[in-house]
């Protein structure tokens, strides 16, 4: 009937406010326990950030200061937006073969949306997302990156 | 002259001035504000003549609601922010005219017949009025006044649902 | 602890035997004016504070901390910076209605206080006709919002005035009726008359169910004619920039801040004045230690606490709710709140007939 369905409307929309205002209720209650917000300046020295979250893309060094790039400009193609540019050169091998590897990993770090779509399309995890997230400089030229480090060569066995 | 006087002049003068505004102003949004204006002014007179009660329906009905209509429909007529063409003059002559006549007309029946000062007192109490506004004895005549016009409204109502168009069957 | 009611009489009585009459009265016009301004800005910075640390609460957020002590001053500096600020007014603009329009808000809220009973005896006016002349001066608070929409000439203003006008004259009816079902239990529309009815219990108490439902209803309606969130159509900040103050800026935009929340202050010390028993303190029974007790609160800081709570619930609605849509408002309006409204008050007149109520 009209009248029972308008009575049940006004009923449940009344619960289902008083469940809402319940929950913030609570929260308003517990806010000191349950905050979320970091004091972010203040706590700089126990700041811990998830694993996962992504500030820039690096590049993996091991302390023999080698990497795993090969050079194959899989993540520059991956990337949605033109932030990295790979430079390759010629190495000659013992064989006296030429072989294709890394010369330089340029990153816009200004262009980039931290999309992760180039550390997925990497096929020797060479690269990774860092943790740190304070990036701003007084010039813009300043977050035009180098990736590998000067000196730098290619792990033993890989291809 | 008291201070009673010097607000009933003030008062008037606001009324006058803010109404003559309101007729001589050539935007129309501004005009509906002269007329609040005017209104609040009434509702200030009846206020220092100490009837609450009438001031504060003069503004419920008057200022909430009147103008607050008038200006609706201002909002939604076009070109409601443009200068409107002067008046011509002929129009202005006959509303002058009409002016000089009403003001002579008042003035004259005041002039002969005067003020009666009142002596009653209007420090009356809300059920009072409500039960002179109920009553059927002198001057309580707004009952009957309601019930006739509950009856245009239910007329009102039937001849809607005659006119409406009935739903189309649902199958 | 000396009462407000015993100051007001203190000062009443020296300036009645030092000065003559005349000059009394206007001393005391004068004094009420400065009290007035000084609560209408101590309310601005309290209550805005309070919204945002409430706000922050159940968001789980920190809200201001920075200036003062846990944030105290935040709203200080932000009246700073808004005092120091240009007020501009826009070329195409009304420019007479347009720097007309924050005053008339002004005003209004503040004439909405003089029949506020603040404490025991103590009150601006005490006019027969209180809660009418309340719910009469509010239903001129939407012309304010509708001279600045139309004055700003510019298309949102316009918008956000059109349906705040709308919203306020349709809630205006529920409020009223709200009002109406306390008005008929007591049977007058003074203030100090419907404070002293419930003196032997609260009418949220004495009146159970219909009073209730009238509570609930007066709290629906007045955050829509306050313009608060979720009924926030006139601001909307998503879909209409800022609404009717889209234009305003500096002190300007600072006075219809401030009028918006002196009207939640205003409208949540009505509910507490006419459904939680004004200044009378919470009495079980007759003659017992808990009411005794109870007694040696002043009256002032139960009229205080009991507004502050209710305006508490208004920012607990307003932090719980999203914004309803401009046909869900008026529905819920026209086809729920008034019709169950008009049938409550019938409800609450057969009771008063009856004496149903304690």
């Amino acid at each position: 009937m009209f009248i029972t369905k308008y009575i049940k409307e006004v009923f449940g929309g009344v619960k289902s406010l008083l469940t809402g205002m319940k929950l913030t209720g609570w929260y308003a209650l517990h806010h000191k326990k349950e905050k979320i917000t970091q004091q972010y300046p203040d706590n700089k020295d126990t700041l811990v950030l998830p694993e996962r979250f992504r500030g820039e893309v690096v590049m993996i060094h091991d302390e023999h200061n080698e990497h795993a790039c090969t050079g194959c400009t899989a993540c520059e193609l991956a990337c949605p937006n033109a932030t990295i540019k790979i430079i390759t050169k010629f190495d000659i091998t013992p064989e006296g073969k030429k072989k294709k590897a890394l010369d330089t990993f340029v990153y816009h770090l200004d262009l980039c949306t931290m999309c992760n779509l180039c550390i997925v399309a990497c096929p020797t995890d060479a690269i990774k997302m860092a943790n740190t997230f304070e990036h701003s400089v007084y010039d813009r030229s300043k977050l035009l990156k180098i990736l590998n480090n000067p000196g730098s060569k290619i792990r033993e066995g890989i291809e | 002259m008291t201070a009673a006087q010097i607000i009933f002049y003030i008062l008037s003068a606001f009324i006058l001035g803010t109404a003559i505004l309101s007729v001589t102003t050539r935007k129309i949004f501004r005009s509906a504000i002269w007329l609040l204006f005017s209104l609040i002014g009434v509702a200030g007179l009846y206020f220092w003549l100490e009837v609450e009660f009438i001031a504060a329906v003069q503004i419920v009905v008057y200022v909430g609601g009147i103008v607050v209509l008038i200006i609706f429909s201002i909002f939604l007529t076009q070109q409601s922010g443009k200068e409107m063409a002067k008046a011509s003059l002929v129009r202005t002559i006959a509303s002058a005219l009409a002016v000089v006549f009403g003001f002579a007309f008042t003035f004259l029946l005041i002039y002969d017949y005067g003020f009666e000062a009142g002596n009653k007192n209007f420090d009356w109490s809300v059920s009072k009025i409500g039960s002179q506004m109920m009553g059927t004895k002198e001057g309580g005549y707004a009952l009957p006044f309601e019930v006739v016009s509950i009856l245009l409204l239910a007329a009102m109502i039937g001849c809607i649902v005659i006119a409406m168009k009935s739903k189309p069957e649902e199958k | 602890m000396p009462s407000l009611e015993h100051i007001a009489n203190v000062i009443h009585v020296w300036l009645n035997n030092t000065f003559s009459p005349f000059w009394a009265t206007l001393f005391e016009f004068v004094i009420v004016g400065t009290c007035i301004i000084g609560l209408f800005a101590m309310l601005g910075l309290v209550l805005i504070m309070m919204e945002r640390k409430v706000s922050a609460w159940m968001q789980l957020r920190l809200g201001p901390n920075r200036v003062g002590p846990v944030g105290m001053f935040q709203t200080v500096a932000d009246t700073l910076k808004l005092m120091v600020k240009e007020g501009m007014t826009p070329d195409g603009a009304d420019k007479f209605l347009f720097n007309l329009a924050p005053f008339i808000a002004m005003i209004i809220a503040m004439v909405v206080m003089a029949p506020l009973m603040f404490a025991k005896n103590f009150q601006i006016w005490d006019i027969n006709i209180g809660v009418l002349f309340f719910a009469a001066i509010s239903s001129v608070s939407v012309i304010g919002i509708l001279m600045a929409g139309w004055a700003s000439n510019n298309k949102y203003s316009m918008l956000g005035a059109m349906r705040s006008g709308a919203q306020i004259v349709s809630y205006e009816l529920s409020a009223g009726f709200a009002i109406l079902s306390i008005v008929i239990l007591t049977g007058s529309l003074r203030i100090s008359d419907i404070v002293n009815s419930q003196a032997d219990g609260w009418w949220i108490f004495k009146g159970h169910i219909p009073v209730w439902i009238a509570f609930v209803i007066f709290l629906i309606a007045v955050t829509a004619e306050t313009n608060r969130a979720p009924f926030d159509l006139a601001e909307a900040e998503s879909e209409l920039t800022a609404g009717f103050h889209t234009e305003y800026s500096g002190m300007k935009f600072a006075l219809f801040f401030l009028a918006e929340y002196v009207n939640i202050f205003v409208v949540c010390a009505v509910g507490a004045t006419i459904f939680l028993g004004g200044w009378q303190p919470l009495h079980f029974g007759t003659g017992t230690k808990f009411n005794e007790i109870m007694d040696y609160i002043p009256s002032s800081l139960w009229f205080i606490g009991k507004t502050f709570f209710l305006i508490f619930v208004i920012m607990w609605f307003r932090w719980t709710f999203p914004r309803l849509r401009i046909d869900q408002l008026l529905n819920l309006e026209w086809k729920y709140l008034l019709p169950i409204s008009m049938f409550n008050l019938l409800l609450v007149t057969l009771m008063a007939i009856m004496g149903w109520h304690f």
